[in-house]
């Protein structure tokens, strides 16, 4: 049964998903999830493909209400989580019945939140994905009021425990720190820096209030480029570490600019983008050097929980008769028969 | 984009763990472009699994991946092997299309007219005459949403970027910078010199591909008057043959 989410207060959210890995070659940036982990792990504990729309809630306190009974999984920053104004468990599966209100208040120690919906929304869609593109002005930028069709419907699921959570999938949480540690590995143009590369290493940055969804902006001690010779435009990377003034340390992230013309120093690993996408302003960022191998094991080590989790997911919705796999409730008549 | 001969060499180098960029690097800047746009497109065509896609510029491209799917190693291997076939096949010719562009020249429309005129020390009309004097080869697409980055017009000095960048920059800016040439599809910020703006839609959302042109096509501009500006509202940029 399709329902709706009315959102009571919208905060800074949208509707987004991993992001639009056609739309680079167009000359429009990835965008997506900034905490890509958190966003798989939200869709697999409702039960979703790891690219469905979701919402991401940045910063500030969000409400909705839904119109239906729904399964929802909040995941990313810690937050306090109430539903009908119990107070539920972030990183689980979450029964919702219709009229009720999520809240999702005081987002501390990390950014940004992430809220799956079982079966997900509806979102209009360029280049195969729902993120939003500011520079264009696409997407869905959640408001006061506004209303997001939901697809399918999850009756409450019975807990015959009194006020003990309902699910228990045992998932390691990642750790949010305010002095966060993020791996890079050398940029292709690292020597242009000669020996004041060494100062990325040596330095704690602070993030400053100006970082946003195209980058961090990081203040500190910071290397400089040796040469002045003009570099023609050229494709920049997600995670592209950046001098481009002499204030800040500029970390590209996934609403880059697909091209620029600055020397890239070093790139942020896949697995510690994430990281850099709780990061708050006031928080101080270290690097650390990493290589290519062990930066690529370290996000397959991720993806791997990723899958454990899906398959201890479908495994307890199989059995609680959710979703599209038959669960065994659909076989009991005949073996009683 | 024209048919080469045989494409130039090229370099990989690691950018992080999920792209790399490949540079041609030989003094020939025509066949440097030609290799890493025709590398694009048999990488496009090829279609390797956890390929996201190449973004080709003037003598680099970016080609990112998926490090759950593929590692850099094997992507690596895979544009060497594309660059065996490029060898072998040559890089595909393309008929290129060219688009007509009209423009209103300074006053609000372009606002940096004047300065770019008393930089060059020429008289303004001269520079209007200099930019709508050639075709320009649309190079590569660029930041913001697919601009397409040409070569620029011939004047005898590169054009300085704005000390202070604009704010905001409104769709169909056509503007210069060094000794560069673009139409911003959608507003953004913008740091260089807006001399003129275009009535035309250049990016239509609703659309695939976003923008009408690929690298390779040829694109000239032609000046109207501010009264017609109006007449053209709700045009798209489209090919003229």
């Amino acid at each position: 049964m399709s329902g709706s989410l009315v959102i009571q207060q919208s905060g800074n959210s949208v509707v987004t998903d991993l992001g639009r890995f056609r739309g680079p070659r167009f000359g429009l940036p990835v965008n997506g999830a900034l905490d890509q982990f958190s966003a798989r792990a939200a869709n697999i504990l409702t039960g979703n493909e790891d690219s469905a729309p979701l919402l991401e809630v940045t910063a500030l306190d969000f409400r909705m209400r839904a119109s239906t009974d729904i399964l929802i999984a909040v995941t990313g920053a810690p937050l306090r989580l109430t539903v009908g104004g119990r107070e539920c468990q972030q990183w689980e599966p979450v029964s919702v019945r219709a009229g009720e209100t999520v809240a999702l208040r005081q987002i501390t120690g990390g950014l940004r939140a992430y809220l799956a919906v079982h079966g997900s929304v509806e979102a209009p869609v360029l280049l195969g994905s729902c993120a939003p593109d500011t520079v264009i002005g696409f997407g869905l930028r959640l408001t006061d009021g506004a209303e997001l069709k939901t697809s399918r419907s999850v009756p409450p699921i019975r807990q015959p425990y009194f006020d003990l959570p309902l699910f228990r999938l045992g998932l390691t949480r990642p750790e949010f720190s305010s002095q966060a540690v993020v791996e890079v590995t050398d940029g292709p143009d690292v020597d242009e820096f000669g020996d004041t590369a060494d100062l990325l290493y040596t330095t704690e940055y602070t993030v400053s209030a100006r970082s946003n969804h195209i980058g961090l902006r990081l203040g500190g001690d910071l290397p400089e480029r040796q040469s002045s010779a003009e570099v023609l435009s050229r494709g920049v990377p997600v995670g592209a570490i950046e001098v481009p003034s002499r204030d800040e340390l500029l970390v590209l992230h996934r609403g880059r600019g697909v091209t620029a013309g600055y020397p890239v120093l070093a790139v942020v690993t896949t697995r510690s983008l994430d990281v850099l996408a709780q990061a708050r302003p006031g928080h101080t960022i270290t690097f650390r050097r990493t290589t290519v191998p062990d930066a690529t094991a370290k996000h397959r080590a991720a993806l791997r929980e990723l899958e454990n989790l899906r398959s201890t997911v479908s495994t307890v919705f199989a059995l609680l008769g959710i979703g599209s796999r038959p669960g065994w409730q659909q076989f009991a008549p005949a073996a009683g028969s | 984009m024209p048919a080469t001969t045989t494409p130039t060499p090229v370099e990989v180098f690691e950018s992080g763990d999920a792209a790399l960029r490949v540079v041609a690097s030989s003094p020939n800047r025509e066949a440097n472009w030609s290799t890493v746009h025709a590398l694009a497109g048999w990488l496009e065509a090829a279609g390797a699994d956890g390929v996201h896609g190449a973004v080709p510029t003037y003598d680099s491209l970016l080609v990112e991946f998926d490090p759950g799917v593929t590692s850099a190693r094997q992507v690596r291997a895979f544009v060497l092997l594309g660059m065996r076939q490029l060898d072998f096949i040559g890089a595909p010719a393309r008929a290129p299309r060219e688009f007509s562009v009209p423009v209103v020249y300074g006053g609000e429309y372009g606002p940096d007219l004047e300065r770019v005129a008393e930089h060059e020390q020429l008289p303004v009309e001269e520079i209007i005459a200099l930019h709508t004097a050639k075709s320009y080869v649309i190079r590569c697409l660029g930041a913001p949403a697919g601009s397409p980055m040409m070569d620029g017009p011939d004047f005898p000095l590169p054009v300085p970027r704005l000390k202070d960048p604009r704010l905001s920059v409104p769709a169909g800016a056509v503007a210069v910078a060094g000794r560069q040439a673009v139409i911003a599809p959608a507003m953004a910020p913008g740091g260089w010199c807006v001399i003129g703006q275009t009535p035309l839609a250049v990016l239509d959302v609703t659309s695939e591909p976003l923008v009408p042109y690929v690298p390779g096509d040829l694109l000239r501009f032609h000046q109207i008057r501010a009264e017609e500006f109006a007449s053209y509202a709700g045009r798209k940029l489209e090919a003229a043959r």
